[in-house]
């Protein structure tokens, strides 16, 4: 059953001659416990997409249905009670409250649910032991590592039992072995029925979905289904089927993967040093459409 | 919603201690406010606790009877022309034969004349110059009623005529080291024996009532004949000779007066209730004025709270963007936000509180005043400051709750 429906979905920001286009046209079903990932270079509309999924922005034109219910006239306190109920969200920066501590962190989302204080914090607790921080709950944010930090995000997002779980690059700022930990993490949710939405740069972690989408000026321009555990078979063809019109385009799908990979730098605006990997070649096969 | 504001409470309170000098500088318009507001009210009912002892300790039917006009009712309704140096007005005159008539009204008791007479007492050891020597019979204890701590009161059964009787305070600076009983002193070439010395008075600020503490009594037929100012009185004070007959006996002594001085009203009968009225009069208009200053004090720091909280909230904004990702209402952000004005503003208003009464304990110490402290005052200053809080809070408040989701995640 499909739990997200979007149908022609746009988002438009800017009024007149300053009009961009964020979202054009998207037609998206996800399925309930379905592990997507979410590629494509910056700018190509994926948070956009996310934070309309995630109630957090309304579309300009086109349908959404969350659990079969239509959020186009829901008010912002409706709106909210359902991110609270129905979403966790995770995002690139942790967006951990730095004033409170570990386990007022996880608890807050109960906090707004009405939930007592006793109550929150023995759930927040069960939580942080599920994750693995069980001795870590009373330490600031700031006294954690990168990857600890993010598990404690996860935790956050999922101390309302959420439907869905919209994560926008979660592992972005992480190195390899904390990504793993995150992706695994992830995983663990995802067979107990969560329904995730992940974005990423990193090629890699479409092991862990079940079906890719690629994205590409504000359009899906490919997806397809993977087996858990394999790349998405359209990186074992060696085709990344992107327009690619600059070379920031270009750098920008590179650079991900380049992250993936230790001990190289990640490059900003220059070309990598070594030009060695098949991101680089334009295979430019035309933008196509879902 | 209740569990979230004790919540917001905590949150409040450690911000505040984490940021003490930004929250200190935010609270001071509060915190003077309050304590401004606090002192002068506690201030204000001590007096008047203090006017009402000592009316209770004069008893409250003395009835007072000055030369000049003194006038407590003026026609526009506003503070009273009340004049405390009527009685040194030479023009107009209370006389011995003024007393007498009095006495003869129905209803007074007792008519007791003063008469103030200055000029240097010499002691064995010094000279002072600025003690008050009022002249008066033998009765005046008991108009006063007030009793000897030691010795006796003059009498015209005594044989010493110049008898002298002391006020506490000037026993004390007379004779400091010694009691003052049967030790002399000239004044006005004259020899006088201290008789006894009075118990202490309550003498209340802004009374119109001479400080007794600080005078000598002297007999009356003494004074007269060695006032240069001749038979003029001070003062005459009258006891009714029953307390309900006061107003009444008031209005005889006024008659009889009138019609002895020809119709002049150059003389003025009151009771310690009209006393009370006039310091009422006096104190309200403080109250009135440093009200006006504390409520500028007020909104300077309602204003300075509002300014904090307003950047606050966009040096939070990333924190309202988190929060609201994570399903608070607008509510709930104007809830937290609300909940954190009134907690600085009412923390405000309990330092203030704190304050007035480090400043009462202070004028307790330091001055004759007694200011007395209420917690219906107390209670109140703390709702005064919960509104600041919440007058000045809500702006920011609801500035925060309408900010965007997903402008205020992104905010740096």
């Amino acid at each position: 059953m499909a739990i997200i429906e979007l149908h022609d979905v746009s988002k438009l920001y800017g009024f007149g001659d300053a009009t961009t286009l964020a979202l054009d046209e998207i037609n998206l079903s996800v399925l309930e416990s379905e592990f997507i990932a979410i590629m494509g270079p910056s700018g190509s509309g994926k948070s956009t997409l996310m934070n309309i999924i995630g109630l957090l922005d309304r579309p300009t034109y086109g349908s959404y249905t969350l659990s079969n219910r239509s959020v186009a006239k829901l008010r912002p306190n409706q709106q909210a009670r359902i991110r609270r109920d129905k979403i966790g969200f995770v995002f690139q920066s942790y967006n951990l409250l730095p004033k409170l501590t570990v386990i007022d962190n996880v608890a807050l989302p109960l906090a707004y649910r009405g939930v007592s204080a006793v109550r929150r914090l023995k759930l927040a607790s069960a939580m942080l032991e599920r994750i693995g921080l069980a001795e870590r709950q009373y330490f600031m944010p700031r006294q954690l590592s990168g990857g600890q930090t993010q598990s404690v995000a996860i935790a956050r997002a999922l101390i309302n039992n959420p439907a869905i779980i919209i994560a926008d690059e979660p592992t972005g700022n992480l190195d390899s072995d904390s990504s793993l930990l995150i992706m695994e993490l992830l995983s663990e949710i995802h067979k107990m029925g969560t329904t995730i939405l992940l974005v990423t740069h990193n090629a890699e972690l479409t092991r862990y979905a079940t079906r890719v989408l690629f994205m590409s000026d504000g359009a899906i321009v490919h997806e397809e289904q993977t087996n858990l555990g394999e790349l998405a078979p359209i990186f074992r063809r060696n085709i990344y089927g992107i327009t690619v019109k600059t070379e920031d385009d270009d750098l920008a799908g590179v650079s991900a993967l380049m992250k993936a990979i230790p001990a190289i730098e990640v490059p900003s605006t220059k070309k990598p040093r070594k030009p060695s990997n098949h991101w680089n070649k334009k295979t430019n096969t035309g933008r196509r459409r879902s | 919603m209740k569990l979230m504001t004790v919540n917001h409470i905590k949150i409040a309170l450690k911000s505040i201690r984490q940021s003490r000098w930004r929250s200190l500088m935010t609270m001071l318009g509060v915190i003077i406010g309050i304590s401004s507001v606090v002192t002068i009210v506690s201030l204000g009912e001590g007096v008047k606790h203090q006017i009402v002892g000592q009316i209770n300790n004069l008893g409250n039917n003395l009835i007072t009877v000055r030369p000049g006009n003194i006038n407590t009712n003026t026609t526009s309704g506003a503070l009273g022309v009340f004049n405390i140096f009527a009685g040194l007005n030479d023009s107009s005159l209370l006389t011995i034969h003024d007393a007498q008539i009095i006495q003869q009204t129905p209803g007074v008791r007792l008519a007791v004349p003063l008469s103030v007479i200055t000029g240097p007492i010499q002691t064995n050891q010094q000279v002072y110059d600025t003690i008050p020597v009022i002249g008066s019979t033998p009765d005046i204890p008991t108009v006063l009623n007030q009793s000897l701590q030691y010795g006796v009161f003059y009498s015209s059964s005594n044989n010493i005529t110049n008898g002298a009787v002391l006020g506490q305070n000037v026993a004390n600076e007379l004779f400091p080291s010694t009691s003052a009983l049967g030790h002399s002193f000239t004044f006005h070439g004259e020899s006088f024996v201290v008789l006894g010395v009075l118990n202490q008075f309550d003498i209340a600020p802004l009374s119109i009532e001479a400080d007794f503490n600080n005078v000598i009594f002297i007999p009356y037929s003494v004074a007269q004949q060695i006032d240069p100012n001749g038979n003029s009185l001070y003062e005459i004070l009258v006891k009714p000779a029953h307390l309900s007959s006061t107003k009444s006996v008031v209005n005889k002594i006024q008659n009889n007066l009138l019609v002895a001085h020809h119709g002049e009203q150059d003389f003025s009968v009151f009771t310690q209730a009209d006393e009370l009225t006039a310091a009422n009069k006096i104190l309200n208009l403080l109250t009135d004025l440093i009200g006006a200053i504390a409520a500028i004090s007020l909104l300077v720091g309602g204003i300075g709270i509002m300014n904090v909280m307003l950047v606050a909230v966009t040096e939070r904004t990333q924190e309202i963007g988190i929060r609201k990702a994570l399903g608070a209402t607008n509510r709930q952000i104007v809830n937290q936000f609300l909940t954190e004005a009134i907690v600085i503003s009412t923390y405000g208003g309990l330092l203030g509180i704190i304050v007035s009464v480090l400043i009462n304990v202070t004028l307790r110490i330091l001055t004759d005043l007694q200011p007395a402290l209420s917690w219906q005052v107390m209670l109140l200053a703390t709702g005064v400051s919960i509104i600041v809080g919440v007058v000045f809070g809500i702006t920011p408040a609801i500035k925060a709750a309408r900010k965007d989701p997903i402008d205020s995640l992104r905010y740096q």
